[in-house]
């Protein structure tokens, strides 16, 4: 189970996040919507423990990390058990979409690489640069770089924006896939269709705080 | 003006030594300290503060005035005497070094920390983000200014000439008081150098125009 309790996140004077809970379960696909600049990325960035909260916990199945109370949390985050697919995907510029994929792939999950090479039609530009990849080629590419690292709960930011309707059902049936594998998925998405072909739970950020949605 | 390098040859080569034995010490010590100095710039505050605030001064102070200055007042006020060269490599070694950790800083700052961030949640050991993911696209950002600066560095050394260093361009003004040809003497010596820059600001450009395409996602 990741959960967050408490979470508190300020950027200067601006307040982000006003005690936020939430809790994702292992294989568990909970779908996050709210207004643009509400602080969706801010709370997936909290979660992953990239942005240290300024207050409140983080549990990440047995680990737990406390904030703003002067805990020690130096304790050693577990990437890529829990891993991220940013909005604005941040593929390695200076290596192919193959390495990009390749550098921190297990080698067990080179079948599984192949699998999705022909899945995710990217065998004519994964040894592109990402400079020369169209934006729906880099978020295909982002997302195998994210499942080959077999994560236990993945954190996806508007992951598949830029997909037309058949390629995000197959992102779909590899998450249903991840999904069976027990893992734990947060969807930032604007997209209805996905957010209720997908998600078991779903939450709203609203000015800082979290709510359940039906 | 060949005959001339030829019958001068002796001059000239003995000049040229010096003159990359001066270009050396400079790349050597300027890159090696200032690219030192530029990661410690971007490590700790103190130092960043400290090494901009006397890179501000050193670009106040005309090269010239500065080669000048340590040359001739300084060690007067400290009563010792300094062979030129040591002098001229001095001054153009401290000018380097700011120069050089000025780019370096820049560009280990204008690294998108989203690119380390992506790594990091992937699970990437430190030790490999570092030199698979940092120090490659680092260089893209500072190895055309860094080549760019080192041409400026080279060219700077015809500064020792000024405090007597027999570096190549004293020589050639030397062999020009025997003989008198400044077209021929001048042309070879214009010719010596573009031949030693015009690859290296010619890599500069290549460089940069390859990394700047392949680095244009940020």
């Amino acid at each position: 189970m990741l959960r967050g309790s408490g979470i508190r996140k300020s950027f200067g004077q601006k307040t982000v996040l006003v005690n936020v809970d939430i809790t994702i379960e292992r294989g568990e696909i909970v779908v996050l919507t709210g207004p643009s600049g509400g602080g969706k990325t801010t709370l997936l960035r909290c979660l992953s423990l990239l942005e240290p909260p300024d207050g409140g916990t983080i549990e990440l199945d047995d680990i737990g990390y406390s904030f703003g109370d002067g805990s020690d949390n130096r304790k050693r985050i577990p990437y890529p058990a829990v891993t991220i697919v940013f909005q604005q995907l941040f593929l390695w510029p200076h290596l192919t979409n193959r390495d990009n994929v390749l550098l921190s792939m297990p080698s067990a999950e080179e079948p599984y690489f192949e699998d999705l090479l022909d899945r995710f039609e990217m065998r004519e530009f994964i040894d592109n640069y990402p400079n020369q990849s169209s934006l729906g080629q880099k978020q295909r590419v982002a997302l195998t770089r994210a499942f080959v690292l077999a994560p236990t709960y993945i954190l996806l930011d508007e992951a598949t924006s830029a997909l037309d309707d058949d390629r995000v059902a197959v992102v779909v049936e590899e998450l249903m896939k991840l999904k069976q594998k027990r893992t734990g998925m947060l969807l930032i998405t604007h997209s209805t269709d996905l957010a209720k072909e997908m998600g078991d739970r779903f939450l709203k950020l609203e000015r800082g705080t979290v709510r359940p949605v039906s | 003006m060949i005959r001339i390098i030829i019958d001068y040859r002796e001059a000239f080569l003995q000049g040229l030594a010096v003159t990359l034995k001066l270009c050396m010490t400079i790349w050597l010590l300027g890159l090696l300290l200032g690219g030192s100095l530029g990661i410690l710039e971007t490590k700790w505050k103190t130092v960043a503060v400290l090494g901009r605030s006397l890179a501000f001064v050193i670009s106040g102070i005309p090269v010239l005035v500065f080669l000048f200055w340590l040359h001739y007042p300084l060690q007067a006020l400290a009563g010792v005497v300094i062979e030129p060269f040591y002098t001229a490599a001095l001054t153009l070694t401290i000018v380097n070094i700011f120069a050089v950790a000025g780019i370096v800083s820049h560009g280990i700052g204008e690294l998108p920390a989203q690119y380390v961030e992506t790594a990091v949640v992937c699970g990437l050991p430190r030790r490999r983000i570092l030199w698979r993911i940092q120090f490659p696209l680092v260089l893209r950002y500072i190895v055309p200014p860094l080549l760019q600066t080192q041409v400026g560095m080279l060219h700077l050394t015809l500064f020792a000439s000024l405090i007597s260093v027999d570096e190549i361009f004293r020589m050639a003004q030397r062999v020009n008081a025997i003989v008198y040809k400044p077209v021929e003497v001048y042309s070879a010596l214009g010719i010596f150098f573009l031949v030693v820059c015009l690859p290296l600001n010619g890599l500069a450009l290549y460089l940069k125009q390859r990394f700047s395409r392949n680095i244009s996602e940020k």
